[in-house]
């Protein structure tokens, strides 16, 4: 205990700032990861055959390996296919953010889903085109269902981020790292961070509940 | 003749390898008020639903004053806007005010002025009585009121034709007659209606036609006194002494 007071004092502002680098590479993640999830929901929900094929393939192959996986992959092949210099940051949140839309697109569509047929039929009977049906009377109340998810989401993808620290980039996991080799005093700062994880965890959950709640209060 | 709102020409509808409507013709004029009757499961619903393309007809055609609205290249939205309609379970939108929900589709898709269009959608509140509920969610309704809210929502787009699919079927009985009375009011003013119902009494007092559909066919079809006093097809005779 008395070391890990000691480590504290030595390495906070090591820990804070991979606590920020947690923060923002999630919100970046789960932000960018909402937009393109929508966009692969919208294919897999469309008419167009090819894209439907297309979202569901996108879908099996990330829900089907393991992240790490996938941030070795990205982090391997993403530098030689862009023409411009890309830090390990960039791949492994490129990753990140494709292999979270995955998941978003499936909670987004579950969402819609859940929508009542009915809906659906009084919006198109009183002539609404398919874009205001989807925009002013589907969303709208799928939001409901979807937000609660994407705030699991948003807790997981803050655990995932983790895996990042097998590159070195700055998060967390990689402060832990940092400090466990400086110190050579592993399970002392391997506590420090999981009490910061978990303290963010508990505080983002406190707060989707309150949302939620909020959400019902409408209903 | 040019007062047709709607012709329907040999309509087939199969779910898969069940055929529910087997070549149904038919054509609705503009001023009439035309009620389907029939068991469940024999096609009603289905029928009606075709007429806007809730469902999309297997095969055969509709016409809405002459225009083919089975073409698939159609966009159809354009026609269902001429096209009220009206469903057993309201389908009002939750999210929206009791105002928002008539106003939404006139704004968005006829370009009417905000302004406007409130003026117009409280007169029709006025109408059926609900204009002391403006301002609410659709929660607060009751089943009855929630069915003329969604009545006048479809009524707010200016419709040639009002199609209604059991409107009352989903209500508790005393409710069912103040959404009754809003029909024959509409009836009155010479709106033209389709509507299916089980409301035996009200068909027969309110129909210029009444449409018998039994196994995907109209088995038989006139007017109301003919129908429910002499009918003759066995099945309409059968199905009238069961439910009369």
């Amino acid at each position: 205990m008395a070391k890990m007071i000691k480590i504290w004092e030595k390495y906070y502002m090591v820990f804070l700032k991979g606590l920020g680098g947690t923060l923002w590479i999630s919100a970046v993640v789960v932000a960018l990861g909402t937009v393109l999830g929508m966009l692969v929901a919208l294919m897999h929900m469309g008419k167009l055959k090819p894209l439907r094929a297309l979202a569901e393939a996108y879908i099996e192959v990330l829900r089907g390996t393991p992240v790490l996986l996938q941030l070795y992959f990205f982090w391997i092949v993403l530098p030689k296919l862009v023409p411009f210099e890309l830090s390990d940051t960039g791949c492994i949140l490129v990753a990140l953010i494709i292999n979270a839309s995955a998941y978003i697109s499936e909670i987004i569509r579950a969402g819609i889903g859940a929508v009542d047929a009915g809906q659906w039929e009084a919006a198109r009977s009183v002539g609404l085109s398919e874009k205001n049906v989807m925009t002013r009377i589907i969303l709208p109340q799928a939001v409901k269902n979807i937000l609660p998810a994407l705030g699991n989401e948003f807790i997981s993808t803050v655990k995932g981020t983790s895996l990042a620290s097998v590159f070195f980039v700055g998060e967390l996991m990689t402060s832990y790292k940092s400090v466990q080799s400086a110190t050579f005093l592993a399970l002392q700062s391997l506590t420090i961070v999981g009490i910061i994880y978990f303290l963010l965890n508990f505080v983002l959950s406190r707060l989707l509940r309150v949302l939620e709640r909020r959400l019902m209060a409408s209903d | 003749m040019t007062n047709e709102i709607l012709r329907v020409e040999n309509l087939v509808k199969n779910f898969g390898k069940l055929e529910v409507l087997r070549g149904v013709s038919t054509s609705i004029h503009k001023g009439e008020v035309v009620s389907i009757i029939g068991p469940s499961g024999g096609g009603k619903s289905t029928f009606l639903r075709c007429l806007n393309r809730l469902e999309e007809p297997t095969s055969g055609q509709i016409f809405f004053k002459g225009q083919d609205i089975t073409d698939k290249k159609l966009d159809i939205a354009r026609f269902r806007r001429q096209i009220g309609m009206v469903f057993q379970n309201f389908n009002v939108f939750p999210h929206l005010t009791v105002l928002e929900n008539i106003t939404l589709a006139p704004t968005l898709e006829l370009k009417i002025p905000r302004e406007e269009a409130e003026a117009e959608a409280m007169a029709l509140l006025a109408r059926v009585g609900l204009s002391d509920k403006a301002g609410e969610y659709p929660r607060k309704l009751s089943g009855g009121q929630k069915q003329r809210l969604s009545i006048v929502r479809a009524l707010a787009m200016h419709p040639e034709v009002m199609l209604f699919d059991e409107p009352t079927s989903a209500l508790d009985p005393e409710m069912v007659k103040e959404v009754l009375n809003v029909i024959s009011g509409l009836a009155k003013s010479g709106m033209t209606i389709v509507i299916v119902t089980h409301e035996m009494g009200f068909a027969r007092s309110i129909s210029d036609r009444v449409l018998f559909i039994c196994d995907g066919v109209i088995k038989e079809e006139g007017n109301p006194d003919t129908i429910f006093t002499c009918p003759h097809d066995p099945s309409t005779i059968r199905f009238l002494s069961m439910v009369l």
